[in-house]
């Protein structure tokens, strides 16, 4: 983030063993590789014997990998309604909370008894959000990627 | 008093003149012994009178100017955005290209259903977002127009490099058509075309509420959101949590989703940012050097100048 990051990021880039490319490293997909042991299943016995020993261990890591993100995706909170609920009930914003809550209540028991409510709760609505927005904004910058 | 005190100046000074400040002498006495002629009465009808007007124009003026005309509500002018601390935004920072190709992948997910990015070429995501060929892979899913051939007959083709992003309507009356009325802009510039940038298209994805608060009236076909002016945008919430599953694993809430989207958006509105902060920096440590180089030489030449001394030294035996 700051000013070291900078440097470290320069001196990375200048060094003559580091690498960038436009296009995909040339990496060798995990389906080659077991198309080619098949061919060589069918080649030699030996090599077989080998190369299916290999195959399992990386599909296992695959799948441990597929069920860490499936573990992780039910659990997904937004962190930026948590951080912002969070700040709405602090002592910061207690009290355009009160003034929000307070106007919620008017206009409910208003039109509760059939009344047609004479104002609205977007002001009120709008400095809550205002201070929860201001107060969880630094905060929810740490936590996203 | 100024006036007196003018002309007792002018004659204290100018004794030639003598005459012409007599006149105005006489003039100015004569005015004044006629305004105490008048009867005690009507001046005091004329200063009430002027007294009235006075207080009346500015009631009036009060009336028209005074009191707080409020044109606009704070719902019709918006919640203003909270200000985020984008990373790309700093001085020394370029955009984050994991973000931009997670943000990329948002909006060929979820945008480009019903948003166009017309001002987008494939070659422009090359290197920046996608491999060569990703992105050649990419524009080959879409058909385009041919040049008309021997016939003149105007054939489909796969997309190359060079095509642009195609839209999701043919024109906006079938955009408008096909929302409810609703046109769905075009996001190529969309971080420079609202006020905000991007707090604002963040806070605008991320912000609607679960329920409108109370008392708000939201027409039909429209959504709550507090940072559209107006609070009613046709656009409902589309981001939710896990909606998209990014293929570097990163948890894909919906503030992570917005804001790579953004970044992305800013990417496709600014391409030129990361060059153009090179070049800033660039043109500041050459000029900065460039000018330390011509103060010096400055000096260097100013030098002599500068530290010569010049003595006078009078003659001493002169005898006049």
């Amino acid at each position: 983030m700051g000013f070291w990051d900078t440097i470290t990021d320069l001196v990375e880039a200048a060094t003559p063993w580091s690498t960038a490319d436009a296009d995909a490293p040339a990496k060798e997909s995990t389906e080659e590789v077991t198309a080619e042991t098949t061919q060589e299943e069918a080649s030699s016995e030996k090599e077989a014997a080998e190369a299916p020993e290999e195959e399992p261990a990386a599909e296992e890591e695959e799948e441990e990998e597929e069920e860490e993100e499936e573990e992780e995706e039910p659990e997904i909170v937004d962190p930026k309604e948590q951080l912002e609920e969070e700040c709405r009930n602090s002592k910061q914003c207690a009290p355009v909370k009160h003034h929000f809550d307070e106007c919620v209540e008017r206009v409910t028991s208003a039109q509760a008894n059939g009344e047609t409510a004479k104002e609205d709760c977007v002001e009120e609505f709008f400095h809550l959000a205002h201070c929860a927005t201001q107060c969880a904004a630094p905060k929810l910058w740490s936590i996203l990627k | 008093m100024l006036a007196r005190s003018c002309l007792r100046a002018t004659r204290a000074f100018a004794g030639a003149r003598n005459g012409a400040v007599q006149i105005t002498k006489r003039a100015a006495s004569s005015s004044s012994s006629g305004s105490t002629a008048e009867s005690p009465l009507r001046l005091n009808i004329a200063a009430a009178a002027s007294t009235a007007v006075a207080a009346g124009s500015i009631a009036w003026y009060y009336h028209l100017y005074g009191p707080n005309a409020d044109a606009m509500t704070p719902a019709e002018e918006g919640l203003h955005p909270t200000h985020y601390p984008w990373v790309h935004q700093q001085w020394f920072k370029t955009f984050d290209h994991q973000a931009l190709r997670r943000g990329f992948q948002v909006y060929r997910e979820v945008c480009a259903s019903c948003h166009s990015l017309s001002r987008v070429p494939y070659r422009a995501l090359v290197g920046t977002i996608l491999t060569v060929d990703e992105a050649k892979a990419l524009a080959e899913e879409n058909e385009y127009d041919t040049e008309p051939n021997d016939q003149g007959e105007i054939e489909k083709r796969p997309g190359k490099l060079s095509d642009y992003l195609p839209a999701p309507y043919k024109n906006d009356e079938a955009a408008r058509f096909a929302n409810n009325g609703a046109l769905p802009p075009d996001l190529s510039l969309i971080v420079k075309a609202r006020h905000g940038g991007c707090d604002y298209i963040f806070s605008l994805l991320t912000g609607y509420p679960d329920e409108p608060p109370a008392g708000a009236q939201v027409g039909a076909g429209l959504n709550f959101n507090p940072y559209f002016p107006g609070t009613g945008i046709a656009m409902a919430r589309v981001l939710y949590d896990g909606l998209v599953e990014y293929e570097d694993g990163t948890p894909a809430s919906t503030s992570q989703m917005a804001k790579d989207v953004v970044e992305f958006l800013n990417w496709a509105a600014e391409p030129e940012m990361d060059d153009r902060k090179k070049m800033g920096m660039k043109v500041l440590v050459v000029t900065s050097v460039l000018f330390a180089l011509s103060v010096w030489v400055k000096r260097y030449k100013w030098a002599w100048i500068k530290s010569r001394q010049i003595v006078y030294d009078p003659p001493k035996d002169v005898r006049h």
